[in-house]
């Protein structure tokens, strides 16, 4: 479960996020939706503790900003998956690489790396590229990649920064419907989008924000 | 746990190898350094034994009056003996004195004057160990209250100043050392400053996939770690070899440390380590 408990946290007087107050079950799956600037980026990093409140407090899967030391917060981050609208993926890896790296990080062994990893190009449909680089890709197949490495460690929570912002319709549908089906294994995705179209027939729970305040949730 | 540690070594060697030139460079740099450090440490290994030479050289030669009585001087010379910062002492009676004169002036004395007019002398050596100068003054002005002395002729002082400046020349060489080693860490810091800041986005994956603070680290050590190893080891087999040339050149001795290599490479590693820490803290805001 992801608890923000009135929080605000200020890049400057105008912006930043202010006074929200809200609660993501586990399993859920919601857009977070507003315009550029709104605050969507804030939040989600707000959620990995990638930024701290400086108001209020989070809470995400038991750990709480207040509480939680900084050489802690890398335990937080194991259980998340985080998609990038710019994808960083790692230029000078094959895709299969790129995917692994997680569970390098969490200590997983050689022949169940990449069984995970095998999997998670599967569901993304990427088993032929995975011997490829990332500037041999297009950029809908980066973004999966991007998504393959963010399932691949089977997280508690995904969350998706404008995954779908530099694609074309097609491919951002297909991004939609696998963060779909993970969301159906268990997985809470939150996703940020300022793309009404791609979400107005999807009948999820829609978190709007205005100019760093919560408009509806 | 084995393939995690095997993924950081790999990573490690990865990074040293994808930044070939700035990895030269740093090897370079370590060596050149490291050369001078360790060709330093050899001139301050010799510089020791060169003190510990003149120091074996420290003795002064007591002048006795013509009239003096043998049993005078025996127990003069039994009394000096006794003094614990006297190592020995040595009778030079007129005969050994005509013959150093012959020795060192080729010309017979006792012929050519028909008497022998040098005066009989003791030779002090000082303990180099327990040696001061102000207890050797001490030592000499009491000797000079004796009647039987005519003379004390003592060079310890000429000694002293050559010492002294050794001394001023060790410390210009830590000056240059402590300057060599402030170059060495700002160098190797630089160059992980610089790998980082290259591979900020392999970095940010690992954060945002839950890496901890050392899982980052690690790379980044054993990158420095190469450096310093190829720096230090280069600079080892460059003096070795170079002070045996010199030696067969110039038919000196001079001496290497056995540790030098393990003093060489120890050290270096030391200051990448430490150095590369530095700027690991600066870049991950520790």
């Amino acid at each position: 479960m992801v608890e923000f408990k009135n929080i605000s946290f200020s890049y400057s007087k105008d912006s930043g996020v202010f006074d929200i107050d809200l609660k993501v079950n586990d399993s859920e799956f919601c857009f977070l939706v507003g315009p550029t600037g709104s605050g969507k980026s804030s939040l989600l990093k707000m959620i990995y503790f990638d930024i701290l409140p400086s108001e209020g407090e989070i809470d995400v899967l038991g750990y709480n900003s207040r509480k939680t030391k900084k050489n802690k917060i890398h335990k937080l981050r194991k259980k998340i998956g985080v998609i990038f609208q710019d994808y960083k993926l790692l230029k000078q890896r094959t895709v299969y690489e790129n995917i692994a790296l997680p569970l390098h990080i969490n200590g997983v062994g050689r022949k169940k790396i990449k069984y995970n990893v095998e999997e998670a190009l599967e569901l993304t449909d990427l088993l032929d590229c995975q011997d490829k680089y990332p500037n041999q890709l297009s950029g809908g197949e980066q973004q999966r990649v991007c998504i393959a490495r963010a399932i691949v460690k089977n997280p508690e929570i995904i969350l998706a920064d404008e995954p779908t912002g530099n694609l074309d319709p097609a491919a951002a549908h297909k991004i939609l419907k696998i963060l779909e089906q993970i969301n159906k294994e268990g997985t809470m995705v939150i996703m940020a989008t300022h793309n009404y179209k791609l979400i107005s027939d999807r009948d999820y729970r829609i978190i709007e924000l205005k100019a760093g305040s919560l408009v509806s949730s | 746990m084995i393939d995690q540690f095997a993924f950081l070594i790999a990573e490690g060697f990865k990074s040293f190898y994808r930044n070939k030139l700035a990895s030269f460079l740093c090897v370079i740099t370590i060596f050149i350094n490291f050369s001078i450090l360790g060709s330093l440490f050899v001139v301050g290994y010799n510089t020791n034994s060169l003190v510990d030479f003149f120091r074996s050289k420290y003795s002064f030669e007591i002048f006795l009056k013509n009239d003096i009585d043998e049993d005078d001087y025996t127990d003069f010379m039994d009394e000096l003996s006794r003094n614990n910062i006297i190592a020995n002492t040595e009778l030079i009676d007129k005969e050994k004195s005509a013959f150093i004169f012959k020795e060192e002036f080729g010309e017979d004395v006792v012929e050519m004057l028909g008497y022998n007019p040098l005066p009989l002398s003791i030779k002090v050596f000082i303990n180099e160990e327990s040696f001061e100068f102000d207890q050797v003054d001490l030592l000499i002005e009491s000797i000079n209250t004796y009647d039987f002395v005519d003379e004390i002729e003592y060079r310890g002082r000429y000694i002293n100043d050559i010492e002294d400046r050794i001394n001023l020349a060790i410390f210009l060489f830590l000056v240059f050392v402590i300057a060599i080693i402030f170059l060495s860490y700002q160098i190797i810091s630089n160059t992980v400053n610089l790998s980082m800041t290259n591979r900020k986005d392999f970095i940010d994956i690992l954060k945002y996939n839950g890496a901890s603070g050392i899982f980052i680290k690690i790379p980044f050590y054993i990158e420095s770690i190469l450096y310093s190893v190829f720096g230090s080891v280069f600079s080892y087999l460059f003096i070795k070899y170079f002070f045996i040339s010199f030696n067969t050149y110039f038919g000196v001795n001079v001496k290497l440390d056995d540790n030098l290599w393990l003093w060489i490479i120890g050290f270096s590693i030391f200051i990448g380590l430490y150095s590369s820490n530095q700027s690991m803290k600066r870049n991950l805001n520790e």
